[in-house]
């Protein structure tokens, strides 16, 4: 093979911590929209391809990659939040089956309507200048860009956290999800609560689909994986914790980046091996709840 | 919350099956005349295959998402018996059933008991993982993308010589086990297991609670789908001549479902009505428009919305109103 | 619930309409299934309309037999199951003799066993490995190349002139370890030095976790055996991480697409090989005809796959002609074999034992930033078959390359 040597473990373990931390944001979203209407949201990699798309078009019009950002997670939550509005919220007196089956219908929509307006070629998006290239630590490389994944993450978690833990709005949405009669009885709108909750998890996704577009090309099927990769972290880190979100996320970016290092053709297949592993010693995730699977 | 609501058992038993079953064999009987050879055998195929599926989703109450792992390992084993192993037509279904219903064990062990949307990403999970399987690290097997291919030519022996590479033939062959299939799983739901599965459906806590052993009547429920989704897959197989790896892709899986919830998932022979139409739509739709799958979503998001009961059972309620209105 | 009654009517009316659509032609029908959905769409969707501007030449030019010719195309959503079913339905329902396409060569395979068990001519638009071994079985004709020869081109060119020490990354499929075996042959006869090699799954996005190997053995030529997404996310990384500055990036196949796609990430340190590129109307005046064409109904020039499918359509309805036939298949057969014509390039046609195009590759350079609108490529050296197609005797035996042991397989 070759020799493992320190410096190649480090970085390893840097582009792990990058990746790992798209997949927090991924699953975080996820987690949330499952914590509040109990929707397992299929759709949830197409509006990380939405985000990938919006942050091209936007970066197109006003050429500033920052500005391009924050207008692409607040466009594609607004999507969400009409979506949830028009076609979700009919749903939720159903069978909880019937809204994820909407999302799946969602899911093989929009790619299309993204493939009329758009074409099939992928679309570039340009990395911010200043974040090009890396910074030399020693030997070990470290991608300026990649660095910037992972602070932006931080800041998110714990702006996030704060708005949970500290804000009016955040406290509401917290007793939503613990009983969402009571909160109702108490005089809440819930039904515009979970509105707002849905666009949180979705800004999350296309935040996730922004931040990824000037590493890849923007393709209309690029969700698709995404979103079953997602069902695999959430599965690892317990459905409905936003705790285990992030420790499922950031563990999977380790494997795929360790996997890939050592055994590459294993490298899409390891993830689901791990998620067979944790479903065994520990059935109901990391941080999973007892009783709510 | 609105409950599924509950289809009551037919009266209108003929012979050993319903009179929709014969209904429906009849009409699969002179379909080769009326479309597409081809376009018919897959009708055939993927019918059985949403059959089994809603054996699982429409009478037990439990969502799969995953159901090409079970379509595929079906298509492989198949494959891989005639290739490699050399065995005759009969035994390649017969290792493809056993073989899946192995598989649809393993997962059952792991993952039955969870609830409703968790075993449904879970299933998908496992899919996925098969098709990477089959993709990578095992391609020296399965044939990686290309497919499992150099699969000999196909003749039946017995009970009388028929070559299965001729269109017609390969129909009516594929006809004889999918109708002997069919008929199989309708004496399956209705016997006393058969009526078990439809407690859990509607009410799995009452059920439980009668001292019922849910979970084991789930997990053989998920075995006989998944055993039967593999037959569908041999049979896919022995149709190309050689074994895809997209059976194994999770659009089959997605597929399966939009058809089976078109035709109707509280009925029996919804889902083969729903297959016959989706397919026959979708194979005309694309010669016009390259975004067909804008049209497909679309439809089945209208599905969703107002006609949850599909196309069968819709018409079926229709009936009765008529019936009690009279 | 009165809706209910006018959605089944609704669907039922559809249906009448749509199998009205299908009206039967009488003159020459080529018949032709590429996955005009999925990943590969555009390229999928150049092959039809090379196609489709060569149909419309030959009808201004008299159809053939007297009457026009036509272009059916279907949809094979890259699988190929439905590739087959398509064929099947064209074959028995339609009584077409003559198909074409796919995009994939796995599925072209696949499509030329089954057009070899039943007598029909196949036209393969793509990179296809049929006429090597036990394969080649006489029915199939191919304007794509057999995948080694754009490997031997561009591993020859590096060898010469980029340095000597090299890099793999493949994906793990057919067409992947076909361009390996290529570069390790080459490599053993030039000098070269491999320093290793790495099996990425088909479908990879993020190549940022094999960087650290590569930049550790640094290598004067990296490799990428790669294409579609695959290659765009590759190049895109390694150039975000400065890569390109450091060595060489050479990929063995490339596409107009890839490079706009990559944008200025694809620069002077990107090589890559075409079997045609549009710029080639500079000096072989014949192709403007062909380019004009193409960009008046469609706007963007055409690229190799469009070429691919315009050659193959061509040389097909110009053999009919020839033959005085439309569906003896055995005589358009024998007329196909050694036709030879002068169409977007130099002279090329179809090798009779083999039945592989007489190819030329392009050897191609990319503009970075410096590119102007489709202008993406800066064409360096054009490389003649005979250094890169082997004899019909190693065909036949897929020697050299179908022995090689690759590593790890």
């Amino acid at each position: 093979m070759f020799d493992l040597s320190w410096e190649i473990v480090a970085m390893q373990m840097i582009f792990g911590l990058a990746l790992g931390c798209v997949y927090v944001l991924m699953a975080g979203g996820l987690s949330i929209i499952f914590g509040l209407l109990d929707v397992v949201n299929f759709a949830h990699g197409t509006f990380y391809m939405l985000g990938a798309y919006a942050i091209f078009v936007a970066v197109s019009l006003c050429g500033n990659f920052w500005l391009g950002l924050v207008s692409a997670v607040v466009i594609v939550a607004l999507i969400g939040g009409v979506i949830e509005w028009l076609l979700l919220k009919p749903l939720y007196k159903r069978d909880p089956l019937y809204p994820l089956l909407l999302t799946f219908g969602v899911s093989i929509c929009i790619p299309d309507i993204i493939k009329i307006c758009f074409g099939l070629i992928g679309k570039v998006v340009p990395y911010p200048s200043g974040l090009m290239g890396a910074f030399m630590w020693g030997p070990v490389m470290i991608p300026k860009y990649r660095l910037f994944i992972i602070v932006l993450t931080l800041v998110v978690l714990i702006t996030l956290w704060l708005f949970l833990n500290k804000s009016n709005l955040g406290m509401i949405i917290r007793a939503s999800t613990r009983d969402s009669m009571m909160t109702q009885v108490l005089g809440i709108n819930v039904s515009r609560i979970w509105t707002v909750g849905f666009m949180i998890g979705i800004g999350l996704a296309a935040l996730a689909g922004a931040v990824a577009a000037p590493m890849v090309a923007s393709i209309p099927d690029m969700g698709v994986e995404m979103t079953i990769e997602c069902f695999v972290v959430v599965v690892i880190g317990g459905l409905g914790s936003l705790g285990g979100a992030i420790i499922g996320g950031l563990l999977i970016g380790q494997v795929i980046s360790f996997v890939a290092l050592f055994a590459p053709s294993w490298s899409n297949v390891a993830i689901f091996m791990v998620m067979a592993i944790i479903l065994i010693i520990r059935p109901r995730g990391l941080f999973g709840e007892e009783g709510r699977l | 919350m609105e409950k599924l609501t509950d289809i009551k058992r037919e009266k209108g038993k003929v012979g050993f099956v319903d009179k929709s079953v014969w209904i429906t064999l009849l009409i699969l009987l002179v379909l080769p005349f009326l479309i597409s050879k081809p376009l018919a055998t897959e009708i055939l195929i993927y019918g059985l295959f949403a059959l089994a599926f809603n054996l699982l989703l429409g009478h037990t109450g439990v969502l799969s998402f995953g159901h090409a792992a079970y379509f595929g390992v079906g298509a492989y084993a198949g494959g891989m018996a005639l290739r490699y192993f050399h065995v005759s037509v009969w035994t390649s279904l017969v290792v493809a059933m056993v073989v899946t219903a192995l598989v649809a064990a393993g997962i059952g062990a792991l993952a039955i008991k969870k609830k409703g949307v968790y075993f449904a990403m879970i299933s998908l999970a496992f899919a996925q993982m098969f098709y990477f399987m089959a993709l990578s690290p095992f391609r020296k097997w399965t044939g990686g993308e290309d497919g499992l291919k150099f699969i000999p030519i196909l003749k039946l022996e017995f009970p009388f010589p028929v070559d299965l590479t001729s269109a017609l033939p390969l129909y009516y062959f594929t006809f004889f086990v999918v109708g002997l299939a069919i008929i199989a799983l309708w004496r399956i739901l209705d016997s006393p297991f058969g009526r078990v599965l439809k407690a859990i459906r509607e009410n799995e806590v009452r059920t439980r609670a009668t001292g019922y052993n849910v979970n084991r009547a789930k997990f053989l429920s998920l075995v006989i789908s998944g055993s039967f989704s593999g037959l569908a897959g041999a049979l896919f197989t022995i149709y190309l001549g050689y074994g895809s790896l997209m059976t194994l892709f999770w659009m089959t899986s997605g597929s399966i479902l939009m058809m089976t919830l078109l035709g109707g998932m509280h009925t029996f022979i919804g889902p083969v009505v729903g297959v016959g139409v989706f397919m026959y739509l979708q194979n005309t739709i694309s010669v016009y428009t390259d975004r067909w799958q804008l049209f497909v979503g679309a439809l089945f998001v209208a599905l969703v919305l107002f006609f949850p009961d599909g196309l069968v059972g819709t018409i079926k309620m229709k009936y009765r109103e008529r019936k009690s209105r009279a | 619930m009165k809706r209910s009654y006018w959605f089944v009517v609704l669907l039922s009316l559809s249906i009448l309409v749509f199998s009205m659509g299908t009206a039967m032609a009488e003159g020459a029908r080529l018949g032709i299934v590429v996955p005009l959905t999925g990943p590969y769409g555009t390229y999928a969707e150049e092959m039809k309309r090379g196609a489709e501007i060569a149909a419309a030449e030959i009808n201004a030019t008299g159809g053939v037999l007297g009457k026009p010719v036509e272009i059916i195309t279907r949809d094979s959503e890259l699988n190929a199951g439905i590739a087959l079913r398509r064929f099947k339905e064209m074959v028995q329902q339609d009584g077409i003799k003559t198909i074409g396409g796919t995009l994939s060569g796995g599925i072209s395979t696949v499509v030329n066993e089954w057009a070899c068990k039943n007598k029909v001519l196949y036209m393969t638009f793509c990179h296809t490995s049929f006429p090597l071994g036990k394969e080649n079985c006489g029915y199939s004709f191919t304007t794509g190349i057999i995948p080694y020869m754009s490997g031997v081109a561009v591993a020859k060119y590096s060898f010469e002139n980029l340095g000597k020490s090299w890099m793999n990354i493949s994906a793990d499929y057919r067409w992947g370890h076909d361009q390996l075996a290529a570069w390790m042959v080459t490599s053993d006869k030039m000098g070269g030095k491999f320093l290793g090699n790495i099996y990425t799954p088909l479908g990879t996005r993020d190549f940022s976790a094999y960087i650290p190997q590569i930049l550790a053995k640094k290598p004067d030529i990296l490799v990428l055996s790669l294409f579609g997404t695959d290659l765009t996310s590759a190049i895109k990384q390694f150039a975000e991480m400065g890569l390109s500055k450091r060595l060489k990036i050479v990929c063995p196949k490339t596409a107009m697409a890839i490079a706009k796609e990559c944008g200025a990430a694809y620069d002077e340190n990107v090589y890559g090989a075409v079997t045609w590129y549009w710029t080639a109307q500079d000096y072989y005046p014949k192709a403007r005809k062909f380019v004009d064409a193409y960009m008046k109904k469609y706007t963007t020039p055409p690229d190799a796959d469009a070429d691919s499918g315009y050659v193959a359509t061509m040389a097909l309805f110009e053999a009919m002609r020839k033959a005085g036939t439309v569906d003896d298949v055995d005589k358009l057969i024998e007329t196909l074999e050694g036709q030879v014509w002068q169409y977007n390039k130099g002279p090329e046609g179809f090798r009779p034992c083999d039945h592989a195009r007489t190819s030329s590759v392009f050897v191609v350079q990319g503009k970075g930033a410096k590119a102007e609108g489709w202008d993406v490529f800066k064409v360096i050296s054009e490389v003649p078959y005979w250094q890169t197609l082997e004899s019909c005797e190693n065909n036949a035996k897929d020697y050299p390359y179908g022995q090689v042991k690759l590593p790890g397989k």
